[in-house]
């Protein structure tokens, strides 16, 4: 019981000082450092809102919240999966004397991505006083919104990971992919623009469900329906036992492609 | 098993696929489609069986490719073979290798307390050892700065001072570490292994200069394409290795 606490106690050491590493390392030659985590949204979302809030305005009333609020999700799980893809080739030298799973270093990467959030939130919670954005309790669903981001995350992290282990191509069929799927979740544009199965596919991509709920929590107040909570549970903690799941059967292939 | 630090490998074998036999990404696979080939396996390790008694120094010389990585990677556990059994407490196990698991991008204190996180130690582990670590690394006054800027023998240095900083006793494995940094580090480095051994750990160690062998271990294996082809007293040991590499370099160049 003891020794077990201790050795919680030192996987949690470890991860600290590994997420630690992703986060220093990300800013290791930059002059602002983590300040970028701040200032990048707020960069894109002034070029966006440039562009973009005179054509929606008749549709989307406040467009740079709008647009802000899709695109801090999209960037916390663009970036914890982006990261994941490499990362056990990145670490192939470590992973030989490794006495904790392998599994440890993804979820480093997907901490460093919460962090970053974290950072991003920063703004956001500025950007919402800047613009008069009244707030009410439905806000504290950003909560279970980045919980099972977090973890949906890591799912496709796991599987990412394992893809690439084999196949080399894996890193740039995602960065297309990823492309594909942002514009698959109405970050820049009101989803009613669409229709017939665009739309369908649209309001079927887990992203646009978790952008919407928070959007909706933020700009109207509103606490997502028990439907959407449950579908947003499934897809975080379904997505993650499929990509654990499938990392654990894998193991062994790994460690000997590696 | 005879004690907590002990090794024993019986009858192990390890295949692999052969490389370049799988598809490496989805347009080869695309390519050659999914066609079952024959799977052709080569032999790493075949029939390997050997004990290592606690407090022993196991020395393991080999050419380039006859095995001594994987042998390694089964005894830390990062591979499982294919036939046969390796009995060891995998939780003790220690491999050291050259200038792994450090980040150039971070500063040398930053890295202390991330390889330690890496092995195995506690913040407060490492909170006590630090000052000793930094000592026997002989780096004082450079913890601050960036890994980067450490020369290869500052940083086998402190890799070296850093995995041998338990109390406990383990199982080391020391891959081409001793032969590192300059006399008088070796000279050092030597004598906290002899130290470890009489607390109770066991030392595999891998080296391409029999002389290190000789010099620090009770016993020798040599490897040879996969096979164990000696196991016995160091000078034995090398003595056969030498003979062997010295036919080869004759058979190649006849001139000399």
């Amino acid at each position: 019981m003891e020794e077990r606490r201790q050795r919680l106690r030192q996987r949690l050491f470890l991860l600290g000082q590994l997420t630690g590493r992703e986060l220093k390392r990300k800013y290791a030659r930059s002059l602002l450092g983590v300040l970028w985590s701040v200032l990048n949204p707020l960069l894109s979302m002034a070029v966006l809102s440039l562009i973009f809030s005179r054509m929606f305005m008749r549709s989307i009333e406040n467009y740079p919240i709008y647009y802000l609020t899709g695109t801090l999700l999209w960037q916390a799980f663009a970036g914890a999966t982006t990261a994941s893809v490499t990362t056990l080739a990145d670490n192939r030298p470590l992973l030989l004397k490794v006495k904790f799973p392998m599994e440890l270093f993804l979820l480093t990467r997907g901490c460093a991505a919460l962090i970053n959030l974290g950072y991003s939130l920063i703004a956001y919670g500025v950007l919402l006083a800047v613009f008069r954005v009244p707030l009410g309790w439905a806000v504290l669903t950003i909560f279970p919104v980045v919980l099972f981001l977090f973890l949906f995350s890591l799912g496709v992290s796991f599987l990412l990971a394992a893809a690439y282990v084999f196949f080399g191509d894996v890193k740039h069929l995602y960065s297309v992919a990823l492309t594909l799927w942002m514009y698959c979740s109405a970050i820049f544009y009101p989803v009613e623009q669409l229709s017939g199965p665009m739309r369908r596919v649209v309001e079927a991509n887990p992203l646009y469900l978790f952008i919407a709920c928070l959007r909706g929590a933020v700009l109207e107040q509103r606490f997502p329906s028990p439907a959407a909570l449950l579908a947003m549970a499934a897809w975080g903690v379904g997505m993650y036992a499929l990509g654990a799941w499938v990392f654990r059967a894998l193991r062994e292939k790994i460690y000997q492609r590696l | 098993m005879g004690g907590e630090t002990g090794i024993r490998v019986e009858e192990v074998t390890m295949e692999f696929r052969r490389a370049g036999e799988e598809p490496g990404s989805l347009k080869e696979l695309l390519v050659s489609g999914w066609r079952k080939r024959r799977p052709q396996t080569f032999r790493a390790l075949n029939q390997v069986s050997f004990t290592v008694e606690p407090g022993e120094v196991m020395g393991i010389v080999g050419a380039n490719g006859s095995g001594k990585s994987t042998l390694l990677k089964l005894i830390a556990g990062v591979l499982a073979p294919t036939a046969g059994r390796v009995v060891v407490d995998h939780s003790r196990v220690q491999l050291l290798t050259l200038g792994t698991g450090f980040d150039p991008e971070l500063t040398g204190r930053e890295n202390l307390y991330l390889g330690g996180a890496i092995l195995g130690y506690t913040k407060e582990h490492i909170d006590r050892k630090y000052r000793e670590i930094v000592a026997f690394a002989e780096l004082e006054g450079f913890l601050e700065e960036k890994v980067r800027s450490y020369s290869s023998g500052m940083v086998s240095r402190l890799g070296f001072a850093l995995a041998t900083a338990r109390d406990a006793p383990e199982i080391l494995i020391l891959d081409e570490v001793l032969s590192v940094g300059d006399m008088f580090f070796r000279e050092k480095s030597e004598a906290r292994i002899q130290e470890m051994i009489h607390g109770g750990s066991t030392v595999l160690l891998v080296s391409h200069a029999p002389g290190v062998i000789r010099k620090n271990c009770t016993r020798a294996l040599w490897l040879d394409r996969g096979r164990l082809r000696k196991l016995g007293s160091p000078e034995e040991v090398c003595a056969a290795y030498e003979q062997q590499g010295r036919g080869k370099s004759k058979d190649l160049a006849p001139g000399r």
